[in-house]
């Protein structure tokens, strides 16, 4: 395998470490947070413990830590499918909805008696791949629409996002569905816990510790995504599909199917953002699952700028900043919602920096 | 104001004590990566002159115009606009001073209109599109520019486009315009035409420059010339009308062969059509028929046979169907009626993908809507149909991508840095030349249908690319080509036919004795044929 990398002057390795776009990024993140700890202060709050209460809920546990690397696989996740889709011009800004459709058949499959009962981990796998598929259901008929009818994906995975939303909202009204049968008029109006072996296994198996199996899977998948932008002929035809698709159609190209195809892809991403969350953490599904991660993850593949190793810094950066966040607000009563301002002002400054840059070179 | 003693030029050019020239440029350089694309480059242009600029592909013909326009800054060197140290550092500080630029690519929105297209950039607060109308129409009067102010630019041929283009330019009244190949996309008499403009423009005090390929142009309105070669001025000319063959020698470093390079190239020995069955046929059209969205008819009942190893060439003006006939042979547009078989095969509406399995190569009249990803790099353009027989281990072969193409590279004479060099920084006719590569090198390559295929390409180029074409048809290809360069088409092609208004006025042997019979054809006037008429 290494000589095949090795060989060519676009060596793999190479490839994945990050480009001078680096240090732009780590200065936006800096600046960003040097503009929050501002506003800290003039909250009248002690900056150090401040600083203190976000460390502490970022990584300052073994717990905290994994709860933000969950956070950031399913990040990552959704982010992998945007770039994914990105690079055959596609803006798949569905993610939410992706994430929602993905939770639902995971729920789904996994509450399916004859499931639990797989042998070989196959009873955790079968729901997270029923995940992939409404997620490529979701995301593939944005793709159809677009190539049968001409609607513009932004549209199509935007509106289908609330329509999955509110599906997961319906899911969990009615018994006939996936709530769990009314005991009392107090009963939640939720799915029913997943049973065990179904649940994402943890890494480490200690609950101090909640490292679950969808983050090896994350990683593996991290790799194909960059292996596949970057070394394969699929990649150059999604990319010869997104600059010019009537020349990529004139020279042979089955471009309607790449659209629908890399859609699909995306959607199975998101999907399994959606399996993560359900069967790695919260186990059971209810109304406001998805929680908004659909759209951060949005923001992550946008910040990338079509890089894979972007999208796992961007994606780590923004699940520690939630972690510490929420533990902000809870210790330091911060309110979480400087967590957004610093990620608004990261996009902004960073924005504006490549905007400059731009001008710098068309300048010259 | 400088003192007319100190301007003297290499080449002496302005000795006389005159007034400063209108544009100046002394030892001008520019480096893109590691092309050195221009290198001292001085000279001068004074007002009400017509200054020529001449180069092969890739002599620095374009950079040196986009310096002067300001889209790019030279790294050495220095401009005087009228005496005055000249910095632009945008096109709109160059407009600002009165010079206007013609690109070799269009700039036109084209889903708006001719009149929303020119009050772009040039009008603010509320749109007056009646006086811009006005305005066209007083174009239209001062320099016979025709145009239709509420065509929309998407229907509008690319010779029609152009027009607006230099329309575009015009209206703003420069004092330099510089007009980048601009007669590369049109017709013959579209051509006169855009060079009286260009001498009207000049008379009335304004400076051009002219960058052109053809040597009837210099011929007929370079006042001076300068040539280019790998960036740097390799020959000046006070009177290039009587200096054509030392600036074509300066240019290419080669003698050109003689015009009528039909006579030394040996014609291929194809059977006519009529000896073959429809089966045998490369190309075998049937009524087809094209009806656009308003319901006009574009191409009326086209019927043609190409045998293997025949060159068939469409001549006709632009605009008479045959961007509709290289859509429905590409198969980019499906006939409205009619159909067409290659080697037997029915290809009416299929798709480009079944159509390049079968064999079929295509040069599309228009590059970089339909031939090249400009935003991908030179090998990958070179292989775009292909790039599937470039894996290993399902991965991507660089490696071998890259050594197939240095080889097409040096075959097709395709001038980049490198495989991996930025396609979109090649000059045009460079990128003609590697869409013409990628076509021709097709395997298997049974039909060619080539719509343009020396548009912006040099001299010597032109030369060579018939030669691959030739070359092509002698292996048993049918070619059809479709251009509006009659000279070219006599000297290349075994037959030639002509579109008028969408139908086929009449077939000929490409004989240069028959062009008058053609020119007559191109024009409409055939007694044997019917007056037709179009549906509207």
């Amino acid at each position: 395998m290494s000589t095949a990398f090795s060989s060519t002057p676009h060596s793999f390795w190479r490839s994945l470490l990050p480009g001078p776009a680096l240090g732009m990024s780590v200065a936006a993140v800096a600046i960003a947070l040097l503009i929050g700890a501002i506003l800290v202060a003039l909250m009248g709050v002690p900056v150090g413990a401040a600083i203190a209460a976000f460390a502490e809920g970022a990584w300052g546990s073994p717990y905290a830590l994994s709860a933000s690397i969950n956070r950031a696989l399913v990040l990552m996740l959704v982010g992998l499918g945007f770039v994914l889709a990105e690079r055959a011009n596609l803006t798949n800004v569905g993610g939410e909805g992706q994430i929602a459709v993905g939770g639902i058949a995971a729920t789904a499959f996994a509450l399916w008696p004859p499931v639990a009962g797989l042998p070989l981990g196959m009873a955790f796998v079968f729901p997270m791949l029923g995940a992939c598929l409404a997620g490529a259901l979701w995301g593939g008929i944005a793709g159809v629409l677009k190539v049968k009818a001409g609607t513009n994906e932004v549209i199509a995975t935007l509106l289908l996002s609330f329509i999955a939303v509110w599906m997961v909202y319906g899911s969990v009204q009615s018994e006939q569905l996936l709530r769990r049968p009314m005991t009392t008029s107090a009963t939640l109006p939720e799915s029913l816990e997943i049973p065990l072996a179904t649940q994402l296994p943890l890494l480490f198996g200690d609950v101090s510790m909640p490292l679950h199996a969808g983050l090896p899977i994350g990683v593996v998948l991290a790799l194909v995504v960059a292996v596949v932008l970057g070394f394969t002929v699929l990649g150059l035809r999604l990319r010869a599909t997104g600059l010019n698709p009537r020349a990529a159609r004139r020279a042979g190209m089955a471009v309607d199917r790449l659209t629908v195809g890399v859609l699909c892809a995306a959607g199975a991403l998101g999907g399994l953002a959606g399996a993560c969350m359900l069967q790695g953490e919260q186990y059971s599904l209810k109304a406001g699952f998805s929680s908004g991660y659909g759209f951060d993850g949005l923001v992550v593949g946008l910040l990338a700028r079509g890089s894979v190793p972007g999208v796992v810094a961007g994606s780590l950066l923004f699940g520690f900043l939630r972690s510490g966040g929420i533990n902000m607000e809870m210790v330091a009563s911060v309110p979480t919602a400087l967590v957004v301002v610093i990620q608004g002002l990261i996009i902004v400054i960073l924005a504006g920096a490549a905007l400059a840059i731009q001008r710098m070179e068309t300048r010259r | 104001m400088r003192a007319g003693t100190d301007s003297t030029v290499h080449g002496g050019a302005a000795a006389a004590g005159g007034p400063a020239p209108l544009l100046r440029l002394e030892g001008l350089g520019k480096r893109f990566g590691a092309l050195q694309a221009l290198a001292d480059v001085s000279l001068e242009l004074h007002p009400g002159e017509i200054h020529c600029l001449l180069g092969e592909n890739g002599a620095g013909k374009s950079t040196l115009c986009n310096l002067i326009f300001g889209v790019h800054s030279p790294d050495a060197g220095s401009m005087a606009l009228n005496g005055a140290p000249y910095t632009p550092h945008s096109p709109s500080d160059a407009l600002a001073l009165g010079i206007a630029m013609v690109h070799q690519h269009f700039s036109l929105v084209p889903d708006m209109t001719v009149v929303d297209n020119m009050l772009l950039g040039q009008t603010r607060g509320v749109l007056d599109r009646r006086a811009w109308a006005a305005k066209l129409d007083a174009m239209r009067e001062r320099f016979g520019l025709a145009l239709d102010p509420h065509a929309r630019i998407q229907d509008l041929s690319v010779g029609e486009r152009q027009r607006v283009e230099i329309v575009k330019c015009l209206v703003r009244e420069p004092k330099l315009l510089v007009l980048d190949e601009p007669t590369a996309v049109l017709l013959p008499e579209e051509i006169e035409a855009l060079l009286a403009v260009c001498q009207r423009v000049a008379a009335q005090g304004c400076g051009v420059v002219l960058v052109t390929h053809k040597l009837a142009e210099i011929r007929l309105v370079a006042r001076r010339a300068t040539v280019l070669r790998g960036g740097r001025v390799v020959a000046r000319s006070k009177a290039p009308a009587q200096e054509i063959d030392t600036l074509v020698r300066a240019m290419i470093q080669r003698d050109l062969q003689a015009p009528a390079s039909a006579a030394t190239l040996q014609r291929s020995a194809a059977p006519g059509p009529d000896a073959l069955s429809a089966r045998e046929m490369a190309l075998q059209a049937d009524g087809l028929t094209v009806r656009d969205a308003d319901g006009v008819l574009r191409l009326d009942k086209f019927t043609l046979m190409v045998a293997p190893g025949e060159i068939v060439a469409v001549a006709g003006v632009e605009g008479n169907g045959q961007s509709e006939l290289g859509a429905v042979l590409s198969g980019m547009l499906k006939p409205t009626e009619g159909r067409f078989h290659i080697f037997g095969e029915e290809m009416t509406g299929k798709s480009p993908r079944t159509m390049t399995a079968a064999g079929c190569g295509v040069v599309p009249e228009d590059r970089h809507a339909l031939a090249c990803v400009t935003g991908m790099n030179v090998a990958e353009n070179m292989m775009l149909d292909r790039l599937g027989s470039f894996r290993r281990r399902g991965l991507l072969d660089r490696q071998a991508l890259n050594r197939t193409v240095r080889e097409l590279m040096q075959r097709f004479d395709v001038r980049a840095a490198s495989p991996d060099a930025a396609f979109g920084g090649l000059s045009g006719g460079n990128q003609q030349k590697a869409v013409l590569a990628r076509e021709l090198s097709r395997d298997p390559l049974r039909f060619l249908l080539a719509a343009q295929p020396t548009r912006g390409l040099d001299v010597g180029a032109v030369e060579a690319i018939y030669g691959h074409i030739r070359a092509a048809a002698a292996r048993g290809v049918g070619v059809l080509l479709i251009s509006s360069e009659l000279e070219e088409l006599l000297a290349v092609a075994d037959r030639i036919v002509v579109l008028y208004r969408g139908r086929l006025m009449g077939t000929c042997p490409a004989d240069p004795a028959e062009r008058a019979r053609i020119g007559a054809w191109m024009a409409g006037h055939e007694a044997a044929a019917p007056q037709h008429q179009v549906t509207q």
